[in-house]
């Protein structure tokens, strides 16, 4: 491979060096330009050194055996050693270490350096800890370039010793190339909107917005549907400590209501979202409710109106539909609430099913005049520092996995169904029934992993994390409430990992319930009965199983909800293959993402059971409170800069900014282009488009961009 | 290939069983059988999917999880040897259904072309070989068949080399590139005389 490159790299060599001769006016000139735009963003003298007098400093970490292991480090150090510019190398196991940090420190001050490069890992772990060190040198923290010798070579080229170890002297080159021309940048700071938005008022929203609101910041919380709480407040109890989740969770859902600090704004979704950290301006989507609260009756002159949540429209309306939040399970009208306790109590008019007879405004009356049958979505603007995403969940569609037959066979259900038909408020009063004859079950197959660690590409290739336990759960209930039924559960592995769960697990086996090992396989009805059929492996055992039962329970896989892919982009917030949405470091960051000033909260970020979710929620809250309580944030310094003399004030770049970051604006009579240097998000487009060469990108200028291509094309020699 | 399940026996292959099974493995075999089967069949995670499907398992002693155990581990002779081997129907129920998305069926059809090699074969596949090699078909029409078919409207021989015998040339062609009949022919006379 090694060898092949080589010959390409000579022989493209020949030919660039006659181009570059073209080419070297252009980059004097570029060059000459870089101190103008700078001495103007900046007060400090001497930004920039002049690429005659860098010294660069090269530092090549080990990472431990993870970068030494894979390659020739004293080769590689040899090597920099020869490289122009270069003043001084070194080489140390961990340099992202205090003791790794100190080599970088004393070797700038001892040896005057202008410049650092660390060979290591990626720039997205370590930039900040370097930049940190570069600056206790008494360098400007932008004199630091990264060069990537990890993640980009030791571990993709790990039984290449000879490939990774010309690689990294590759990677070296490019990067003394441009730290040679680095200037020094000055970070902006901004002020900080001292207030936070949360979007989904599931568990996790709620927690993250009532910690917020604890610390004194104003929150948003946003939620899509007319009432809070999520999938917590679907289910009856829950594991491992058996406690009511209905108790545990309206109190929160109480609080949330009355808190001073938190602005619940429930059916309603983010719209657009712009602006950056500290100061993102959200449009938000009030959908038309057709009912007023007493706050909104009153904004319109009606004294003392407004919903009271006391049903008499709900008892006239001739509309009925089913009750989604039951799961189909109840029916509820055109104008309806979820159930009794929920959080706004304010009826909502569902308008695709509205007939708009009109009845419900007579019930309804003429004090209260709650009920707007004309009312219309709404549009806000709030201005917020910080924004927490906190989406949640949707149960996979199981029908799609055909074999067990979900949605052909009426006894065949899913867990969150039962979680209805167990709950004492749901629509059997807490006795599950058979859908079939509204017989009590006697035997129920429970089948786990349903749909989840699935590779066929119908189901879902993770764990959903919380299955196996409320499927325990939802034994102990049975054996709790129905004597006499036998729990059968069929499963994989039983994943019983957090505190006091294995001990639930012993609990439920010692209550009776009959334990499986083998994934069902398919299921049949008996059409006659409407009994199931349960065909599987008990491995154990070696042997085939037919169980048949009354009820099947199916433990389904769960994915991301529906609308977190429109949301997530608003946000500029990226996700895995799944959907889940990234967090900007699994072990080190898990609740912050790529964009500053967006955290993540609960199971919109992976599957994850309460206890996990509501401390995900804390995490995210005191994240995102950090900046808002600071004041301040530094801005990168990225940003475009116009070289006013070279512009020509055609004004291209203006509509080409993605972000609306540009201007046209009069100068010495005539039109130069303008930036907004808050609003850059240092893309390049206009830098990169230019004609004129008249914009300069920070940290990306084009001479340090023609240097880096030049020391990889021309092997060092420039 | 025990045939009595009496007492001795039986407890032979128990003592059998117990061995550790690292005795016998072969590493590489996981890799021919992949490379036969174009399955990743050392993905395997023994959920039992397919037993749980197979219409072979409940009616015999064929465990199709076993044999992808046995992939897996590299068991070679133990898979090779179990005349269990040949229950298969080659429904493809498994391979529908296994969640890693492997081709159990695959894998079990690799097997048999290895076993072959050694002359591990039951008789009557050797049979279907004859009949093919002579008719074109594993199972060849027969009267009632025909009968059947007339019944039904249908042409007394079904549109292959029933009808149009003149391909059967280019089919023993196939199989005499193999050595198929050959062989067959050869095994079923030190089994039979
Ligand atoms: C059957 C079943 C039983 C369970 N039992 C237990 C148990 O016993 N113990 C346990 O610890 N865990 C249990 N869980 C897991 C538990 O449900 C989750 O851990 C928890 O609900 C996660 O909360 P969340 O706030 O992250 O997500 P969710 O509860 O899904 O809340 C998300 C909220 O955001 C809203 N939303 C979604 N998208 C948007 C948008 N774009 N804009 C605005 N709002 C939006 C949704 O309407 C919802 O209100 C169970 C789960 C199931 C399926
Ligand atoms: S939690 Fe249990 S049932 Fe759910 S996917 Fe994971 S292993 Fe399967
Ligand atoms: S760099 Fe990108 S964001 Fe900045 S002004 Fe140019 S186009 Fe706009
Ligand atoms: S279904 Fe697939 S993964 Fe499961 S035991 Fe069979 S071959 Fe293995
Ligand atoms: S293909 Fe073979 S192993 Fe698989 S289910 Fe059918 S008979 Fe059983």
């Amino acid at each position: 491979m090694m060898v092949e490159k080589k010959k390409t790299t000579t022989k493209k060599t020949e030919t660039k060096k006659q181009d570059t001769k073209k080419e070297a006016p252009v980059k004097q000139e570029a060059k000459k330009q870089a101190p103008a735009p700078a001495a103007k963003t900046v007060a400090a003298p001497g930004v920039t050194t002049k690429p005659e007098d860098a010294r660069i400093g090269v530092f090549i970490c080990h990472c431990g055996t993870n970068i030494a292991g894979s390659m020739d480090i004293p080769a590689v150090q040899e090597y920099a050693k020869t490289l122009p510019h270069v003043a001084y190398v070194d080489n140390y196991k961990y340099m992202c270490s205090m003791p790794g940090q100190t080599v970088i420190n004393k070797a700038i001050k001892d040896n005057k350096l202008t410049g650092v490069v660390v060979a290591a890992c990626s720039p997205r772990l370590h930039e900040p800890t370097f930049r940190t060190a570069t600056k206790e040198g008494g360098l400007n923290p932008f004199r630091f370039e990264m060069a990537n010798i990890r993640e980009q070579n030791s571990w993709v080229h790990m039984h290449d010793r000879e490939g990774s170890t010309d690689k990294a002297k590759d990677a070296i080159r490019i990067a003394v190339a441009k730290a040679a021309l680095l200037q020094d940048l000055f970070p902006k700071t901004v002020p900080v909107e001292k207030a936070a938005m949360v979007v989904g008022a599931g568990v996790a929203g709620m927690q993250a917005a009532l910690d917020l609101a604890a610390a004194g910041i104003k929150t948003y919380l946003i939620e899509s549907t007319p009432s809070i709480g999520g999938r917590m407040s679907q289910l009856d109890k829950t594991f491992p400590t058996l406690d009511c989740s209905q108790c545990i969770l309206t109190p929160k859902m109480v609080d949330v209501g009355r808190s001073q600090n938190i602005e619940l704004l429930t059916y309603s979704e983010v719209d657009n979202v712009e602006g950056y950290i500290g100061n993102f301006d959200v449009t938000i989507r009030k959908k038309a409710r057709g009912v007023l609260t007493p706050t909104e009756a009153e904004a319109r002159g009606i004294v003392g109106g407004g919903c009271n949540g006391c049903g008499d429209c709900e008892a006239v309306c001739p509309v009925i539909k089913p009750n989604v939040f039951e799961v189909g399970m109840k029916p509820r009208k055109a104008i309806y609430i979820n159930h009794p306790q929920v959080v706004p109590l304010i009826y909502t008019i569902d308008f695709d099913s509205c007939i708009k007879c009109g009845l419900c405004v007579t019930a309804c009356g003429p004090e209260k005049k709650a009920i707007d049958l004309e009312s219309k979505d709404e549009f806000m603007k709030v201005k917020v520092g910080t924004a927490i995403l906190a989406t949640g969940y949707d149960i996979f569609p199981i029908e799609k996995k055909e074999e067990w037959g979900y949605k052909r066979f009426e006894n065949v259900i899913t867990s969150l169904e039962f979680e209805r038909l167990i709950c004492a408020s749901g629509p059997t009063g807490g006795y599950p029934v058979r859908p079939s004859d509204g017989e009590k079950p006697k035997r129920v197959a429970f089948v786990l992993c349903a749909g989840s660690r699935d590779n066929t590409g119908i189901g879902k290739p993770y764990c959903s994390r919380f299955c196996c336990m409320y499927s325990l759960k939802h034994a102990h209930q049975i054996v709790e409430k129905m004597p006499g039924c036998i729990p059968y559960i069929f499963y994989m592995d039983i994943r019983s990992f957090g505190k006091a769960y294995e001990e639930f697990y012993y609990r439920i086996q010692d209550e009776g319930a009959k334990f499986i090992r083998g994934r069902v396989a398919n299921i049949l009805e008996d059409p006659k009965t409407k009994n199931l059929h349960v065909y599987a492996d008990d491995t154990l055992l070696d042997r085939p199983v037919d169980m048949e039962v009354d009820m099947v329970v199916l433990a389904a896989a769960i994915q991301p909800a529906a609308d977190t892919e429109r949301t997530r982009r608003l946000f500029g917030v990226s996700c895995t293959g799944d959907g889940w949405l990234q967090e900007a470091h699994p072990k080190l960051n898990p609740c912050g993402t790529t964009t500053a000033g967006v955290f993540l909260a609960g199971v919109c970020q992976g599957p994850k059971d309460i206890p996990d979710t509501v401390a995900s929620a804390e995490g995210a809250a005191s994240a995102a409170s950090i900046p808002i309580h600071k004041g301040e944030v530094e801005l990168e310094p990225y940003f475009a800069t116009c070289i006013e003399e070279r512009c020509a004030g055609c004004g291209m770049c203006v509509n080409l900014c993605p972000y609306t970051a540009l201007s046209l604006v009069e100068k010495e009579g005539r039109q130069v282009m303008q930036v907004t240097e808050a609003k850059c998000k240092g893309c390049g487009t206009c830098g990169g488009f230019c004609p004129g060469g008249a914009i300069w990108m920070n940290h990306f200028a084009t001479p340090q961009i023609v240097a880096q291509i030049d020391a990889f094309l021309l092997g060092g020699e420039q | 290939m025990a045939k009595s399940k009496g007492y001795p026996e039986a407890l032979e292959k128990k003592l059998h069983d117990q061995r550790y099974y690292r005795e016998d493995s072969t590493p590489d075999f996981t890799k021919r059988v992949e490379d036969k089967s174009r399955t990743i069949a050392h993905m395997c995670f023994q959920c039992g999917t397919c037993t749980g499907s197979c219409p072979s398992a409940p009616r015999s002693t064929y465990r199709i999880r076993k044999f992808m155990r046995r992939a897996v581990l590299g068991l070679e002779s133990e898979a090779l040897n179990d005349p269990d081997l040949w229950l298969c129907t080659t429904c493809y129920s498994c391979t529908d259904r296994c969640p890693r998305d492997i081709a159990p069926t695959d894998v079990i059809m690799a097997m048999r072309n290895m076993a072959f090699t050694h002359d591990i074969i039951p008789v009557n596949f050797l049979k279907t070989v004859t009949a093919i090699y002579s008719s074109g078909h594993g199972v060849p029409n027969n009267d009632v068949n025909r009968a059947a078919r007339e019944r039904l409207g249908l042409t007394r021989d079904p549109p292959t080399t029933h009808m149009y015998p003149e391909y059967m040339p280019g089919i023993r062609k196939i199989l005499d590139h193999y050595h198929l009949k050959e062989n067959a022919d050869r095994i079923i006379k030190e089994r039979e005389g």
